[in-house]
Formats: C-alpha cells, sequence, structure tokens
C-alpha cells in the first residue's frame, strides 16, 4: 500500500477520480502555469490544461516517464540546466533565465507549464524575473510572491530577482498580451 | 511601444545580449520599466480571467484596470472601502456582495436559515468577522463563477486569505482537486494565519449543492 504505484491506482479507481496537481500548483498568468516536477499522478490533471511547452529548469534529467508523457501528448521541452542556488558555492545561472523568458515571450508555445524540482526556488526566480521585465510589477510584490511558494528558505534569490536584467527580443506579431501594454 | 525604450542610456551586459541585425522585425526589451504596477495583496490567477486577492487600495488600481474586469465578488460582511466601490463604479464593474445574509444581491435567493445554521455553526445574521461563509453564499458565488458573462472575475475580501480561500477551496473541489493540494493553494495565502476550521469548512463543502449549467460554464468547468 506504500508504493506510488498503488497511490495512483487508489485516484484511479472510478469512485475517487480525482485531480492531482503537481506540487506548488499555480496559474502565473494567462497561459502560463507553475509547478514542482509532475508526477505520473499528475498527468490526468495536466492533461487538461492541453500544454503546448514545457520549461523546466533542473540540473538533472528529466525523468524518462515524463519525456514519454510529453511526447505522447506533443508538448515540446525547454530543458535549462540550471542547479539550485546554494550560496557560495553555487550561484543562480543568468543564461539559464533569460533562456526561458526567451521562451515566455512567445505565445506560439502557450500554454506554458515552467516546473523545477519542488517548485520554489528555481521557478520562484524565473517567475520573479517575468513579473519585473515583462509585467512590471513592484518588487515588493515579486517578493511576496516569492515568499509564497519559498516558505520561509530564501537564499539569495531575491536579490538575484532584484539585480537580474537581459535583452530579451521578442516578435510583436506573438507577443503575449501581458506585453502589450509596452 | 518597446521602441520608446530604446532610446534609453541603460546598458545592459547581460550574456545574452544578442543585437543581431537579422532581428529586424524583433522587438527588444532591454531593461525593467521604470514605472511599476503593484497587484493587490494576496493576488494570483486562479484560472483565465478568474483572480483572487485582497481589497484593492487606490495604489492597485492601475493593475486592476488592466484586468478589464466586469464583476467583483465582495466577500467581506462590511461594505468595500469607499475608494474601491468608486473605482468599480467609474468602470462599470458590478459587485456582487456575499459577505451578509441580506442586501440587494439576496433579494432572489431564498435563504434557508437551517442549513446556514448547520454549516457555520452561528446565527445565520451574526456580524462577527470570524464566523464562516454560510454554505448558501458559497454556493452562491460558485454560481456566479459558474456563469461566463461574469468575466473577466475578481474574488476578494480584506486580505484575500480566509473568505476568499474558502470560495475557491470550494471552486477547486467542484473541479475535482485532490484535498491536499486545495489545503496547499489555501494556506499559500493565509500563511501562518491559516485557520483549520477554514480547511475543514472547504473539506465539509457539499460540491452536488453546486450545478454547473454547461451552456454558460467558462471552459474550465465544462467536462
Amino acid at each position: 500500500m506504500s508504493s506510488i504505484s498503488s497511490t495512483a491506482n487508489f485516484f484511479d479507481r472510478p469512485e475517487t477520480k480525482l485531480l492531482v496537481p503537481p506540487l506548488n500548483f499555480a496559474m502565473v498568468t494567462s497561459g502560463i502555469y507553475r509547478s514542482g516536477h509532475p508526477l505520473p499522478i499528475n498527468f490526468p490533471f495536466l492533461e487538461k490544461l492541453k500544454l503546448k511547452t514545457i520549461i523546466y529548469l533542473s540540473e538533472h534529467d528529466l525523468r524518462k516517464v515524463n519525456v514519454e508523457w510529453a511526447s505522447r501528448n506533443g508538448i515540446k521541452v525547454f530543458h535549462f540546466r540550471m542547479e539550485n542556488c546554494k550560496l557560495p558555492f553555487v550561484e543562480n545561472d543568468p543564461e539559464a533565465i533569460a533562456a526561458a523568458l526567451q521562451v515566455v515571450v512567445d505565445s506560439r508555445n502557450f500554454p506554458v507549464l515552467m516546473h523545477s524540482n519542488k517548485g520554489k526556488h528555481r521557478v520562484g526566480v524565473l517567475v520573479g524575473a517575468m513579473r519585473k521585465l515583462l509585467q512590471k510589477w513592484s518588487f515588493a510584490s515579486i517578493f511576496d510572491e516569492y515568499g509564497q511558494f519559498a516558505a520561509g528558505k530564501e537564499d539569495s534569490d531575491i536579490e538575484f530577482i532584484e539585480i537580474f536584467n537581459s535583452d530579451l527580443q521578442y516578435d510583436p506579431k506573438y507577443a503575449p498580451s501581458f506585453l502589450v501594454s509596452w | 511601444m518597446a521602441d520608446d525604450l530604446n532610446d534609453d542610456d541603460f546598458d545592459s551586459n547581460s550574456p545574452s545580449s544578442t543585437n543581431s541585425s537579422t532581428a529586424s522585425e524583433m522587438a527588444t526589451l532591454q531593461h525593467p520599466p521604470f514605472q511599476k504596477l503593484v497587484p493587490p495583496l494576496n493576488f494570483c490567477p486562479v484560472e483565465d480571467q478568474l483572480y483572487r486577492s485582497g481589497q484593492p487600495t487606490p495604489i492597485n488600481f492601475p493593475f486592476i484596470a488592466d484586468l478589464r474586469l466586469k464583476a467583483v465578488i465582495w466577500l467581506e460582511l462590511e461594505e468595500p472601502s469607499e475608494a474601491f466601490a468608486s473605482f468599480t463604479r467609474a468602470n462599470a464593474i458590478q459587485i456582487y456582495h456575499l459577505g451578509i445574509e441580506s442586501g440587494a444581491d439576496v433579494e432572489n435567493d431564498e435563504v434557508d436559515a437551517d442549513a446556514s445554521i448547520r454549516s457555520s455553526g452561528r446565527h445565520p445574521r451574526s456580524t462577527n468577522p470570524w464566523d464562516q461563509l454560510p454554505e448558501s453564499r458559497i454556493v452562491r458565488a460558485l454560481d456566479i463563477i459558474a456563469h461566463k458573462d461574469n468575466y473577466p472575475l475578481l474574488v476578494c475580501g480584506g486580505m484575500g486569505r480566509h473568505r476568499t480561500g474558502t470560495v475557491i477551496g470550494c471552486l477547486r473541489r467542484v473541479q475535482k482537486w485532490n484535498l491536499a493540494s486545495v489545503s496547499e493553494e489555501y494556506r499559500r495565502f493565509a500563511g501562518s494565519r491559516k485557520r483549520v476550521l477554514i480547511e475543514l469548512h472547504i473539506e465539509a463543502f457539499d460540491t452536488n449543492s453546486v450545478h454547473i449549467d454547461q451552456q454558460v460554464a467558462p471552459p474550465f468547468l465544462l467536462y
């Protein structure tokens, strides 16, 4: 009864038939979602989102079962290798964040799910960078949102969000609606 | 649009600066804008064009204006602030005041007092802000959420924690989310002030009391 697969069977049973979002799942803005690493138990939920793209921020390979699920559902995966920030040894990688944002400024990739492993820190940094560079949010609002997911363990991520900058190229024809006000 | 930014002397040395000449029809975002937008406390999109937050204050109005709201579900006992009320009037946004058992909005609603007592454990016309939202008000809120004519729609209360969390939690149950995920979402906004009673209330909510009319429901509530 303790294995993952028996849990999955429980949720699959017709009398329960629950939908299980991945850990730390949330909508970021229309067409963009965030979460931790999806598990097979989350696939029925995610299939309802009709995702076109996944952005994965991690130094690890995506699990084989996720790769197969993504290709079965025609979902394009962008994997940006990025380690979790562990000062003083590992810092956030601005190139990975900039590359991920480049995917986000093209609405042809929508709906997109951005995920890391826990959905707290790396994805929090990506969402923070997006709120700042693309959506004009005040820093206090960005840090508050970051903290809702990171829950206390913040390291230097919010400093990174404050300092990070990048020239992003986008095609106005395919700009997401949140860029229209530019 | 984006061209306005280029005459600025802000110079970025970021590693991805690839100002190639091939990108003639591409636009460039070079630096964060100087004018900031401030979302209301505990703001978050719930689904496409459905939002949750605490009560917006004037500093949030430019942000809220961008959402082009059609309606607001207001869940507190007291009236919304005069500033927020006049913002909604000026922008032709309809307010559904559901935090109370009486008022213009409930004229057509048959309030089942017994059910309210059962679900809230208190007198249905109590004015204690700590009281749970009565079951009938949650159902009414979900009826409004289930009608796409009300979109874009904001669900809000004072701080966007408990009453807002109750309605969104019950919506998630209607969407067949598992309870752990529903509670995780509630706690994300309630933070250290989370109340087990709210989570119990969400758990006990009878999802069969909500009827989703497939003709008028927003896409995320379609089967």
